[in-house]
């Protein structure tokens, strides 16, 4: 048993020895400095990135999927999906109109790349979407300010527009959109709404968009040679399975899929988004693991060294410790605290390093908002925990060396 | 007569150096009772140090029995003998063996870390011990800011501190000069003189004159074991 007092005793021991050794104790560290940097600021940013996934996905709507031609994860064979026939408006609206499994369900029409104009100013990369007006009904549909088009505008084919975030901040950063007119397709818009933000990060484009009524799309950008999205809202995320299973049952039929073919379109979810953060995280997990390894074993080693230095310089004060009665899990506990101190002190120095990073980071790349500008402080935990492990793996074998010393050779010793 | 505090019997102690068996300690027996005033005499390399770390339970012998207060100190553990260490026993050393970067008090302090006392009661002991030698106004001093004397002291003050059975001081004047040694000298007569017992080793006559029982030590092995008729208790300072 280890008693209070010579814990007491350890950290006092650890301090001084940090205090009496600042450089050496500073470059010791050095490695696991680098090693918890690594290990802050990989979890900051996947830290950030769930949050950014989150909120997408929340956006788009857990519930929503998206029968397309093309598939979002691009997994398939890029040759096979490109021989698929277009799905059209006419096979869009059979399907809207028979499916029964879904809350909501639309055509849309999408013209991407496309460039719109307000006065003399232009933007590009905009994706222009025809959709009906029960667009609104869908998450992605939420207004910010303004209002939606209605069924009378959508079916008259007039000529207003509901700008996304990204192009409503571009274009009116004072937020005065409503009223204002912009070109789209070399045809002038009133503008009547604003969207709320839904991307973060790399689904910024989805904010890069504007949106018109369907049967005005197909009047400036015509019906044939595109093929049409279908999204269907299933109500909640339970009857997204069921859903599922009708949305493709009833493409098949709609598209003559025989039976035992494979389908001729692709449903896609806001998994698929999952999906690319996942890859992003496993890369950032593979880079950081990594280097976060490498600075440890670094780490491990310099430590391990300065420790094996420390037993040494202090063999004579170990036997005057052993002569008055201090047990070999004395000595282990007060080198094992010594060296988790110097791994603790370096956490420190990490965190404070990376708290002026991070917070120069969001100052510099202010489109990083999903990122926080601050260290999350389950980091903090994780980073001193961490600190502590990688001490004690560093001091082990120093502090049983020094614990097992014989106590008249070591009172012997003179340095 | 009570029962020893210590018993030793045909205790030797062997080290090998180089293939070679140096034989530090061979066949000694002993009894040493509560409240005797004992000192280990003999020239350099005799064996003195090693039987005094052997009843101090920093060194256990190659052979034979020791049994401390009636118990087999050869079935202990390390984590048993350190207890020892702490408990009973109160060691002074020939070169004082403080620790440099710790107060006198601090000093005095660490037996008492070990054997988990509150740091209140702690510190409390320790000034109490460091006033008992005479040092309440050095407290705070570090070793190299007191003399040889005054190390000795606080040296003193820490193996009392515990209030053990025993105080086995080595050599204990070996780095004074003769006035700071008589004035060690009369620290260990008032020790005895109070109820502790006293282990003292030295190779000078003159302080094994102080003690009431002399035993030689020549080439490991008890030369004479005889009560010291005339025993030192003046302490004029030549
Ligand atoms: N650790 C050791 N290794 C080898 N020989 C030792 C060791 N310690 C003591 N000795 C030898 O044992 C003998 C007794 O030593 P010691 O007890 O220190 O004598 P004293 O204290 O009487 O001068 C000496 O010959 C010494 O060289
Ligand atoms: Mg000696």
């Amino acid at each position: 048993m280890i008693r209070i007092s010579e814990i007491q005793e350890s950290f006092r021991i650890a301090f001084e020895g940090l205090q009496a050794n600042k450089l050496r104790s500073f470059l010791t560290t050095l490695g696991v400095v680098i090693g918890i940097t690594f290990v802050i600021l990989m979890g900051w940013f996947l830290n950030g990135l769930d949050a950014a996934l989150e909120s997408t996905v929340n956006l788009l709507g857990t519930d929503v999927m998206y029968i397309d031609k093309w598939s979002w994860s691009g997994g398939q064979n890029w040759r096979k999906t490109m021989q698929r026939k277009n799905i059209t408006y006419q096979q869009a609206m059979e399907f809207c109109n028979s499916v029964k499994t879904a809350e909501v369900s639309l055509p849309e029409a999408h013209k991407w790349g496309t460039t719109v104009k307000e006065r003399d100013r232009t933007i590009t990369g905009i994706s222009v979407i025809g959709v009906p007006y029960s667009y609104s009904q869908l998450p992605a549909g939420t207004i910010l300010y303004g209002r939606f088009f209605s069924q009378f505008e959508d079916e008259y084919s007039t000529n207003v527009t509901v700008l996304g975030y990204g192009v409503a901040k571009a274009l009116f950063p004072e937020g005065d959109a409503i009223g204002r007119t912009i070109k789209i397709g070399g045809r002038t818009f009133e503008i009547i709404g604003v969207i709320i933000k839904r991307g973060t990060m790399m689904m910024d484009f989805v904010d890069n968009q504007v949106i018109i009524p369907i049967s005005t799309f197909f009047g400036v950008y015509g019906m044939t040679g595109r093929s049409i999205s279908i999204a269907v809202k299933a109500g909640s995320a339970e009857k997204l399975d069921e859903a599922r299973a009708e949305a493709t049952g009833l493409m098949r039929s709609i598209r003559n899929v025989p039976p035992g073919q494979e389908e001729d379109f692709s449903i896609n979810e806001t998994q698929t988004f999952k999906e690319q953060v996942e890859t992003l995280r496993l890369a950032t997990w593979g880079i950081g693991i990594g280097l976060t390894l490498l600075s440890f074993i670094v780490g491990i080693i310099g430590i391990m060294n300065i420790m094996f230095v420390s037993v040494t310089e202090r063999t004579k004060e170990i036997g005057i410790r052993k002569s008055l009665g201090a047990k070999s899990s004395s000595i282990l506990t007060q080198f094992l605290v010594e060296s988790a101190s110097l791994c603790l002190v370096g956490a420190l120095i990490a965190f404070t390093f990376c708290s002026v990073v991070i917070a120069i980071a969001v100052r510099l790349v202010p489109e990083a908002d999903f990122l926080t500008p601050y260290v999350p402080p389950q980091l903090i935990l994780i980073a001193a925990i961490v600190s502590i492990i990688v001490g004690i793996l560093a001091g082990i074998v120093p502090a049983i060396r020094a614990s097992a010393l014989d106590p008249v050779e070591a009172l012997r010793y003179e340095s | 007569m009570s029962n020893p505090l210590i018993h030793i019997e045909h205790i030797a102690r062997t080290y090998e150096m180089g293939g070679e068996t140096v034989h530090a300690l061979r066949d000694v027996s002993l009894d040493i009772f509560p409240n005797e005033y004992v000192a280990l005499m003999g020239p350099s390399g005799s064996g003195k140090s090693t039987l005094m770390n052997i009843l101090g339970c920093l060194d256990t012998p190659s052979s034979g029995v020791y049994t401390f207060k009636g118990l087999d100190v050869n079935e202990m553990t390390d984590d048993d003998l350190a207890e020892i260490r702490n408990k009973e026993i109160g060691f002074v050393f020939q070169t004082f063996n403080l620790l440099p970067r710790a107060t006198a008090l601090k000093n005095i302090e660490l037996p008492l870390i070990y054997s988990g006392i509150s740091s209140e009661d702690r510190k409390e002991r320790a000034i109490k011990a460091l006033e008992d030698v005479g040092l309440g106004d050095r407290m705070l001093h570090r070793p190299n800011e007191l003399s040889g004397g005054q190390r000795q002291r606080v040296a003193v003050a820490r193996a009392l501190v515990t209030k053990p059975s025993i105080i086995l001081a080595d050599e204990p004047t070996g780095n004074l000069d003769t006035k700071t040694g008589i004035e060690i000298m009369k620290l260990f007569q008032e020790l005895w003189s109070k109820g502790n017992t006293v282990i003292l080793v030295t190779h000078e006559e003159d302080i094994a004159r102080h003690a009431r029982r002399i035993i030689r030590i020549r080439d490991g092995k008890v030369e004479s074991d005889t009560i010291n008729p005339n025993p030192v208790t003046s302490f004029e300072i030549p």
